[in-house]
């Protein structure tokens, strides 16, 4: 794997970031967009932390220092906190392109 | 942390307590054999490892610790070989106290705690994982 976790978290999250000021824009309710976005801060964060435990791991691993149960749980870990970006990430794009498929 | 990166770390911990339990078997087997050097010393003295349970502060959760690494006092066998360097006045040598048996039992339950707690980490795994995929 060329790219790592955590550079792929921060570029799904910095895209999601940029597409959500559109899905604010076009609800009437403050609420529905800040959710979002809120939302989608704090999985962010979550999988950045899991994703930069992750990538000591598997240095702590080459260097030998680390324990093969613990390198895998953390690289898991970011894993499925990235899946979890992802899919929110998907969620929120489509509902962002429903709502840009109103009619005016 | 979620409860199931909590299960996860918890079972972490109960592999990282297996290795340790493996590498002291491995020890006393490979060990089984070695004999003191000189009449006076003892030879390898059988080695047990014992666990105790810890809270950890930051998820509140019980971990697995070993608690420490003591030696097994049983008595040495002895063997009649009056050609050896550490052989006594009468000609007998002090084994030491492993019965590879009991090893061989104890490597196989330190087997059957790892795969559980590995089994522990994949089935949260699997959870976690097909929660997500219903967003999909």
């Amino acid at each position: 794997m060329t790219v790592s976790l955590t550079t792929a978290i921060n570029a799904y999250v910095d895209a999601v970031k940029s597409a959500n000021p559109g899905a604010g824009d076009a609800a009437p309710a403050q609420t529905p967009g800040s959710g979002f976005a809120d939302l989608m801060k704090s999985i962010g964060e979550d999988a950045i932390a899991a994703g930069t435990k992750a990538d000591q791991m598997s240095i702590a691993a080459v260097e030998g220092k680390a324990n093969v149960a613990e390198v895998v749980t953390a690289v898991a870990n970011a894993e499925l906190a990235l899946q979890t970006v992802v899919a929110v990430r998907d969620q929120v794009v489509q509902a962002y392109q429903e709502i840009l498929r109103m009619p005016i | 942390m979620s409860e199931f990166q909590k299960a996860m770390q918890v079972a972490t911990s109960g592999m990282i307590a297996q290795n340790v339990r493996v590498r002291v078997i491995s020890q006393n087997i490979a060990n089984a054999e070695s004999l003191a050097s000189n009449p006076g010393g003892d030879p390898y003295q059988r080695q047990t490892v014992s666990f105790k349970n810890a809270m950890d502060r930051a998820s509140g959760v019980e971990v697995v610790e070993v608690g420490n690494i003591g030696v097994d006092h049983t008595a040495f066998a002895r063997k009649f070989d009056p050609g050896h360097p550490a052989a006594d006045a009468n000609g007998y040598v002090l084994l030491p106290n492993v019965k590879p048996l009991v090893e061989m039992v104890d490597l196989r339950q330190a087997q059957r705690s790892y795969e559980a707690n590995l089994r522990v980490v994949d089935v949260a795994r699997t959870m976690i994982a097909r929660t997500i995929d219903l967003l999909r």
